[in-house]
């Protein structure tokens, strides 16, 4: 199967291109496979990848014009030749290493971890299995950044617009019954930027690999807003 | 060339959950701390941690840590020290608590507490009834602790060095270590960090077998550091195989699937675990499930074309059972097996999943050496917790949903420790230069230029290797040649050169440094597991079918130096209770 | 415009006037197809009804404020010089502002000859 991958090394290269690799495809192969097979033709390349099995979200890559999980897309799925490139709208490092520290203030930028006021109980805070529920399809995210550098908004505003990503674990705080912080995080929302950029173009949403729904979590949260404000 | 330093008060290595959790009681008391990540932090393995995390909170059944405290000392084979398994135990209550106070979005039970399953080697009373003590978030327990634990550093505005790599701790002449050289991976520059005292969580090593359930990461990058800087590694012979990780790619299913009511069948359809384990079935301990599989493909009962595995029938669970509590397991069937297990079952086979042995540490998480009189001498500035350490809690065999618990609860010890210990403001030793010229060898080691063997070449002729001498079955013979290879293997790592002697994220050059560690690990693996002349736990040998009390219940001590081997007194005495004496181990 | 409510707000305003303009579009289209004033002097009485006048100032205030909003995103997303940027938000204002008066005007005048 040929591959066209997308190679700079700051070190040796004055520009980008993409290189050609014929890699033989074996049953059950998956592209992080095929991107560790092009790594033995060719030491140089680099990319990241840890668990092989979609959670620790590490290698995330553009194929053919889709962000996609290397470890969790099966080759057999993608049309030949396969073009891979780093996440789009992020700086390059090196091949298909990109730099993901803007995307990483945004989570910061949405304070994201539980905040609870009431003195704590000696046991668990309790939950209702219904109130429970309202976390699924929440705090799956693994940060891969498939949506997030799939959004053209990120794209235009990355350094104030907090991205899918980041609003969708905003709002997994928002919508914890456990959290007690709702007014602070939507005043810290509010303004043309952090989350009114989001123009439901629902790339996000189409290329999550977890199939999580940031566009649905971003129409919640200006809901909430819209009702506390009357 | 001029070194770039920094000085911390405490360097953490490795930001998995003993890391994060360490770093977060430091961060909380104000002190100066540097966790140093070759990942972004939520990258790391305990993200993959699935089933759950043990806790006698009794919210389905009664229970208490008593009982907890007996299973995991027969889970152990009885080699886990009973001092550090009771400490485990009593602080596994407080330690849950303390999570869902921090957002770890648990499952929940009807009235609101947070959800228990059952899982393997739990028992109620002391051997009875099944018990159900694992907190569970779906099946994607570790994901949700890390994830929170990581939250919680961001709150507490810990200083991270994310895509650092540890390279080489740095000892003095008088034993303490005085931080470590670390290596930014984006600019391939080096960077010394001193600090008043060092913690590795590091993890596992499970990189060094072939088929794994462990991630590219897991290259016991921290045991090796200890075992360079003079420290030995403790029971390396027990490594756990995994009973269900799916058939010939090694992902993991986890426990949580049969404490749910799945169950093993073979080509026949039998519930072969009805078998070997009459009252447990598929809830025995794990090595025995393990052993029990690959002897039904041994004895031709396997499944699949070629007979090489057997299969975990999940669909009389039904849909919502499925959707509800094993939503990950069900995305990862189809997407590595290309079955729904709400439809067929899920073929499986072991897997290469956890080592319960380490660095050796007392329950407080000093690193400690042990000497074969029992006494042990800790090693100044050095604290190591996680996967990297045996404290010892698992013995020869860990229970599941003990892994999670031991990482948070000794993370927690740890970092409690360095807060006492920096509580007097101790000042920075000075740095022992030549041991920082030893250190940075070990990087420009690699700059040799010229051609040779390629890491790659290497590394995949050590994990076949490894796989077939020191898997499930391990026989005098399979493993003396074993011990012969990685030894040949060890010899050939200074003809291994790198291609690419580039700076920027050379990736080559980290898979490089990893070799080295996975060896260094992999020779503590066979040589402790060729010494060991007995059956106990996931240490499973042919020639030596029982367990021998009398002469084997010690832990095995390997030293790098000289490839020496020595062996240290089991603590039978738990810190309150009676002794649980060694029993035949029967499920 | 303060920074605090120019999130919220706008994008509140965007949708009611966007409610707004769908109905009255409606309204307008079936009123054409069925009941079109067939001469300038009808038209002019049309206009001159108040509830036609109000009706028609509040659809060209809610299509200004829709269009601003709108404008405003496309320019917040793609003009990043903040001069540039400033110099076109006050010329689409200057413009809607003219436009807005304008529209005025000529109901204004409609009704005062009627």
């Amino acid at each position: 199967m040929k591959f066209f991958v997308y190679r700079y090394n700051p070190d040796v290269d004055t520009a980008p291109h993409m290189q050609e690799y014929d890699v033989e495809v074996t049953r059950g192969m998956m592209l992080r496979d095929a991107l560790m097979e092009i790594k033995r033709q060719d030491e140089a390349f680099a990319f990241r990848h840890s668990c092989g099995e979609g959670v620790c979200g590490s290698d995330a890559v553009n194929v053919n014009g889709s962000n996609l999980l290397g470890c969790t897309t099966p080759v057999s799925e993608l049309k030949e030749p396969v073009n891979v490139r780093p996440l789009p709208g992020r700086p390059v490092i090196r091949d298909l290493v990109v730099d993901m520290s803007q995307f990483y203030q945004q989570y910061r930028a949405v304070k994201p971890y539980l905040i609870h006021k009431d003195p704590l109980p000696e046991q668990e805070i309790l939950q209702s299995p219904e109130d429970r529920d309202k976390l699924d399809g929440l705090y799956e995210c693994i940060m891969c950044g498939c949506c997030s550098t799939a959004c053209p908004s990120f794209w235009w505003n990355p350094d104030k617009f907090h991205g899918p990503q980041a609003l969708l674990q905003a709002w997994r705080f928002l919508a914890d019954s456990r959290d007690q912080a709702t007014e602070e995080r939507l005043d810290a929302l509010e303004g043309p930027y952090k989350l009114y950029r989001c123009h439901s173009i629902m790339n996000c949403v189409e290329y999550c690999p977890k199939s999580l729904n940031p566009t649905k979590a971003i129409g919640k949260i200006k809901e909430l807003m819209l009702k506390h404000s009357i | 060339m001029t070194l770039a330093r920094r000085r911390f008060d405490a360097l953490i290595i490795g930001a998995g959950g003993a890391g994060l959790n360490a770093a977060l009681q430091l961060a909380n008391a104000n002190l100066r701390v540097a966790v140093v990540s070759k990942v972004f932090p939520t990258r790391s393995h305990t993200v993959a941690a699935q089933g759950g995390v043990n806790a006698a909170l009794a919210n389905v059944f009664e229970d208490n840590w008593h009982w907890h405290m007996f299973d995991t000392v027969k889970g152990s084979d009885y080699l886990g020290d009973q001092d550090a398994i009771e400490y485990m135990c009593r602080e596994a209550i407080p330690t849950v608590y303390e999570l869902e106070h921090n957002g770890v979005p648990f499952s929940r039970l009807d009235n609101g507490k947070i959800y228990q399953r059952a899982f393997g080697g739990q028992s109620q009373n002391f051997g009875g009834a099944q018990a159900a003590r694992t907190c569970a978030a779906a099946d994607r327990t570790g994901h949700a602790i890390l994830h929170t634990l990581y939250q919680q550093n961001i709150r507490a505005r810990t200083h991270f060095f994310d895509e650092y790599f540890g390279v080489e701790l740095i000892r003095d002449s008088e034993g303490a270590i005085l931080g470590a050289l670390t290596l930014e991976i984006e600019t391939g520059e080096p960077l010394l960090i001193e600090a008043k005292t060092t913690l590795l969580a590091t993890g596992g090593c499970g990189q060094v077998f072939r088929t794994t359930s462990n991630a590219h990461i897991n290259t016991g990058d921290g045991m090796a550091m200890a075992l360079r800087a003079g420290v030995p590694l403790m029971d390396m012979e027990f490594f756990q195989f995994h009973p269900t990780g799916i058939a010939g790619r090694g992902m993991l299913i986890t426990e949580g699937v049969r404490g749910e009511g799945g169950y093993l069948v073979n080509k026949d359809g039998e519930r072969f675990m009805e078998r070997y384990a009459p009252n447990a079935k598929d809830l025995a301990s794990r090595d025995v499930v393990a052993r029990a599989i690959v002897t039904e493909v041994k004895e031709g009962r396997g499944c699949g074309p070629n007979a090489d595995h057997v299969l975990l029938k999940v669909d009389h669970l039904g849909e919502d059972i499925i959707a509800k509590r094993l939503p990950g397991i069900r995305e990862s069937s189809k997407i590595f097996a290309g079955v729904d297990p709400a439809v067929e079952p899920i073929p499986v086979f072991p897997t290469a999943h956890y080592v319960m042995g380490g660095i050796p540490t007392d329950r407080l998480g000093h690193v400690v050496v042990p000497a074969s009189d029992g006494s042990e001498q800790i090693v100044p500035g050095l604290y190591a917790a996680g996967e990297c350490a045996c404290v010892s809690v698992h013995g020869a065999n860990r229970l599941g949903g003990n892994s999670l618990l031991d990482i948070l609860v000794f993370g927690r010890a740890a970092g409690q420790q360095i807060i006492d210990h920096l509580k007097d403001d101790p000042e920075h030793k000075t740095m022992d230069e030549t041991a920082v010229e030893q250190a940075v060898a070990r990087l420009t080691r690699w700059e040799q230029p010229g051609e040779g063997i390629s890491v790659r070449e290497l590394r995949d002729e050590f994990r076949k290797v490894m796989e077939d001498h020191a898997g499930v079955f391990r026989t005098d013979d399979i493993m003396s040649e074993g011990v012969a290879k990685v030894k040949a293997l060890r010899e050939k790592l200074k003809d291994v050169r790198l291609g690419d002697q580039s700076k920027v994220f050379n990736t080559a050059r980290i898979e490089a440094l990893e070799l080295e560690n996975l060896i260094d690990i992999g020779m503590a693996i066979v040589l402790s597991a060729l010494e060991r002349k007995e059956s106990r736990g996931a240490h499973s040998r042919p020639d030596y079918t029982e367990r021998d009390d009398a002469n084997w219940l010690k832990h095995s001590v390997y030293f790098k130096e000289g490839d020496r081997l020595d062996y240290k007194p089991v603590q039978t005495k738990p810190l309150t209770v009676d002794t649980f004496p060694p029993k035949p181990r029967v499920y | 415009m303060s920074r605090q409510a120019s999130g919220l707000r706008a994008w509140a305003l965007q949708r009611i006037s966007a409610v707004y303009l769908g109905l009255y579009l409606i309204y307008m289209l079936g009123h054409l197809s069925f009941n079109a004033p067939e001469t300038y002097e009808a038209w002019r009485a049309y206009v001159a009804d108040p509830g036609v006048t109000i009706g028609m100032l509040l659809f060209v205030t809610a299509l200004l404020i829709h269009a601003w909003v709108g404008i405003r995103d496309v320019l917040i997303d793609y003009i990043h010089p903040i001069m540039a940027r400033v110099g076109l938000l006050s010329l689409f204002a200057i413009g809607f502002i003219a436009c807005g008066l304008w529209f005025a005007k000529v109901v204004f005048l409609a009704s005062v000859a009627a």
